[in-house]
């Protein structure tokens, strides 16, 4: 076999920041499919942009990156453009943001074939259709005049991957092709990759930070950290008996769903529950008159101190619910009681919402988003010490001090703006301002997903931690059914607005009632060498 | 193909877009126009009633520094319809806009429109060849500075900056200074006499008008080509093989056009007002310094008929602008636009 990609000792510096990559080498065979695992900043996506000539501005570039011989770094514009061309394709991490949002998807296929393939534009069209329907898409016709804002995320993705397949490339690099999908789709997605590239005999280069993912799908691994390769070999070897204690790490911390280790119900004492939903519904009146039903007719409660997880993918309406919790949307029926008081269907006023914010709080997924970028952390939260406290200035800093001390951020942090944090840091502070009002329940919506692996593990840590120390009572939206199923003990199941299953996590898990749980258990990464799930 | 299955089921969002398109164009149109119908009554009302709060009697203007003789001040206001109720008038004015009579201009004592028509010719053709060098150049300008970061793009964007800071009479001067003063290329002054003829002369004031928006164009088109140079899509497209040329025409300029087409709706009240000057320097015989002298002559139906003109030109344009928006970008119409 030949060595299709072939990266030596090769090194990115910027002026100013240093190396971004540094002595990376690396290669890919014909008809091999290869992982590139790392979390962000460890120049995976440079890496893999590199094997198409696609350098930033003002990098400064040592050692080759080879694909079939020739070397991207110093080829010409015309042999790049016939490499880009003929030999090696990209399919992005984001399709809507990776397809022209102004032009027809078709436009989009037929592009490359009609513009040096020297096809008509009835050719181009119907190869385009028959390569739309081979990764899965029906009425393709009809989607060749759409528009992307019109198709799923998932059919998007598809739409690409037909596209980048139309080139018949020899290699296919793949950059996060999943991340921004839903779990099943990502399976479907993952599914049709593998099947094509063992029927091309493509080379393929998939880069992800999920390291269950590059198990399900290739032979060999290499694991990025920092711009260096800290380790690499087969997937198997890789997983089972791990060299760096990176890998170690990375390994350790990636989630995984195990019912032991499901934290337990617990004790239920006979006082009212602290969180209960009768019929509660939600609907929005779409720009077109339809009405989309977010969330219709939920009923559960959740007692002190215990910890519910809600799971669903996009659009299920889980989000929605959580908002509804904190009085940032308001029911159209239904009732909601928090610690026994219900909520009016009608927008807060300030006073209501005060005293509802002493007792439910809420952490957002980006934490990038959520903080005030221009109050340093140690004010954003002794603000909160001084409004739910209504604790002096001093008072506040100083119990503003002895709390991010408590999630984890030393007092050398307390005078920085969010922007000088990562985003683990960053999460922590949210979780620290929620805290400070000293809620009984915590709503953490997605609060890990927008997190690095290593760093999602020491946030679910964290809010383990506190569960068990303060008795916090928990509802964790999220959906990755592996992350509640290490930090809570109930379990509610939401697709298109309405519960298919509710009940403790972990014999939801073990034994799944509905169609559709079963669908999401399953449509978690497979190890390829493990068995396949009855 | 089990992966077929996932597919098969459409998302909901999916479903009530597509219906919503099929009615959709038509609505949005009808919509549009009753804006600019509504939009347009309004500014007839403000443009109208205004002439009561200001200063000053147009009768009395009439009889130029002789003593106001009473009779003939009163036959006068008779003859103008001025006796009668604001309301009134009003109703008459729109009644004659909708005939095309506008009403009789008390300086020249002839119909305002036989007035407006020997003039307003030449102001168009003069706006008209100042947005072809604002489109031109300031597309031009802003592409080039995109495009060549480093040298280029200082040397547009501070040449640029300065430009946008010469009034047009400075750059009217200027150009008349160099162009026909020193280099005898183009005339100083008048209008000419049609064709090719008219271009020449118009050449010079079309330039001193559009100056500022030229920089006002080559920013908008700078900033607006560099936001979308950084988006994904383009990346998609270069790692897929494009040549850089037709990366930029096909996703990068087509997807910039949509605020530079919102500036140019804003810029054409803005070439008609600034017009009065440029005619003025140059000799033109244009509605921008009819609209001076007007003023100046309390010739109250003349300047109403120019001042709703110049609101028309504004809130068509700006019509016309939304109209064609969703045509560039289907987001639009679909309402689900998000950027």
């Amino acid at each position: 076999m030949s060595k299709l990609l072939e990266i030596e000792q090769f090194s990115m510096a910027f002026p100013g920041r240093g190396n971004l990559l540094s002595d990376v080498s690396l290669h890919v065979d014909d008809g091999e499919a290869v992982a590139l695992v790392g979390e962000s900043g460890s120049g995976k996506s440079l890496t893999t942009r590199a094997a198409l000539g696609l350098f930033p501005e003002t990098s400064r570039l040592s050692g080759s990156v080879k694909v079939s011989g020739l070397d991207t770094t110093t080829a010409s514009g015309t042999k790049l453009l016939e490499l880009r061309r003929n030999r090696a394709s990209m399919i992005f991490q984001d399709p809507r943001a990776g397809i022209n949002p102004v032009r027809t998807v078709g436009d989009f296929v037929t592009e490359t074939l009609v513009r040096w393939r020297g096809l008509s534009r009835q050719e181009a069209e119907a190869q385009a259709v028959a390569q739309l329907e081979q990764v899965g898409l029906r009425r393709a016709k009809e989607m060749m005049r759409q528009y992307p804002h019109q198709l799923s995320g998932g059919m998007l993705q598809r739409v690409m991957i037909a596209a980048a397949l139309l080139d018949s490339p020899e290699l296919l690099l793949c950059d996060e092709p999943t991340t921004a999908l839903d779990v099943t789709t990502q399976a479907g997605i993952v599914t049709l990759l593998r099947e094509q590239q063992q029927a091309r005999g493509m080379g393929m280069l998939f880069i992800t930070h999920d390291l269950n993912l590059a198990g399900s799908l290739c032979d060999r691994v290499y694991v990025l950290r920092k711009g260096e390769v800290v380790e690499h070999g087969g997937s198997r070897q890789v997983f089972t008996s791990p060299q760096a204690d990176y890998t170690r790490q990375l390994i350790a911390a990636t989630p995984s769903i195990d019912i032991d280790k499901v934290p337990a119900v617990p004790v239920q004492d006979d006082q009212s529950p602290l969180l209960r939903v009768e019929g509660l519904c939600r609907r929005y009146t779409l720009p077109g008159g339809e009405i989309l039903n977010a969330l219709n007719n939920a009923s559960f409660t959740l007692a002190k101190g215990g910890s519910l997880g809600v799971v669903g993918e996009s659009g299920s309406g889980k989000s929605t619910l959580a908002r509804m919790i904190v009085a940032l949307e308001t029911p159209d029926a239904g009732e909601l009681e928090v610690s026994g008081r219900p909520r009016a269907h009608r927008a807060l006023k300030a006073g209501e919402r005060k005293l509802l914010a002493k007792d439910v709080q809420i952490v957002f997924q980006d934490p990038y988003l959520s903080l005030d970028p221009r109050i340093p952390v140690g004010k954003a939260v002794a603000d909160v010490f001084r409004l739910h406290q209504g604790q002096t200035r001093s008072a506040a800093l100083q119990s503003a001090r002895e709390l991010l001390d408590r999630v984890g951020i030393g007092p050398e942090r307390f005078e920085s703006k969010p922007r000088a944090l990562s985003g683990g840091q960053r999460q922590r502070v949210a979780i620290a301002k929620a805290l400070a009002a000293r809620p009984k329940l915590l709503v953490l919506d997605e609060a890990t997903s927008a997190l690095d692996v290593s760093v999602q593990a020491q946030v679910l840590e964290l809010v383990e931690e506190l569960r068990d120390q303060l008795g916090l009572t928990i509802l964790f939206v999220t959906h990755d059914l592996a992350v509640v199923s290490r930090l809570c003990s109930e379990l509610l199941v939401l697709r298109d607005g309405v519960i298919v299953e509710q009940g403790s996590t972990a014999q939801i898990l073990g034994a799944p009632a509905s169609e559709y749980t079963r669908t999401l258990i399953n449509s978690r990464p497979q190890l390829l060498w493990q068995d396949q799930p009855v | 193909m089990a992966v077929t299955d996932i597919v098969a089921a459409p998302a909901p969002s999916t479903r009530g877009t597509k219906k919503k398109l099929k009615a959709s164009p038509v609505i949005f149109v009808i919509r549009k126009v009753a804006t600019l119908l509504i939009t347009l009554f309004f500014a007839s009302l403000i443009v109208f009633f205004s002439r009561f709060i200001l200063p000053g009697d147009p009768a009395r203007f009439l009889l130029r520094g002789r003593s106001p003789n009473p009779a003939a001040l009163a036959a006068i206001t008779k003859q103008y319809g001025l006796d009668k109720p604001p309301v009134e008038q009003y109703l008459s004015w729109m009644g004659g806009i909708l005939h095309g009579d506008w009403g009789r201009s008390l300086a020249y004592r002839q119909d305002v429109s036989e007035v407006l028509l020997a003039r307003l010719p030449v102001t168009l053709e003069l706006v008209a060849l100042a947005a072809v060098f604002i489109t031109v150049l300031g597309l031009a300008a802003g592409i080039l500075a995109s495009l060549n970061k480093g040298g280029w793009d200082r040397f547009i964007l501070i040449s640029v900056t300065a430009a946008g800071a010469i009034p047009p009479f400075v750059a009217a001067i200027a150009l008349t200074a160099l162009f026909s003063v020193q280099l005898g290329w183009f005339p100083s002054f008048g209008s000419g006499s049609g064709g090719l003829d008219r271009l020449w002369h118009l050449t010079l004031p079309s330039l001193a008008l559009g100056v500022t928006y030229i920089a006002f164009m080559a920013r908008v088109t700078r900033s607006s080509m560099n936001e979308q140079l950084t988006r994904e899509h383009v990346e998609v497209a270069t790692s897929r093989g494009l040549k850089p040329s037709a990366v930029v025409f096909r996703h990068v300029l087509r997807n910039a056009m949509a605020p530079i087409l919102t500036v140019s709706g804003v810029l054409i009240a803005g070439l008609l007002v600034s017009s009065a000057i440029v005619e003025q320097t140059f000799g033109l015989a244009g509605i921008g310094g009819l609209l001076v002298q007007s003023i100046d002559r309390l010739d109250f139906s003349v300047v109403q008929a120019i001042v709703m003109i110049v609101v028309t030109a504004f809130v068509v344009a700006n019509t016309i602008v939304d109209l064609i928006q969703p045509l560039l970008d289907p987001r639009i119409a679909a309402g689900t636009e998000s950027r």
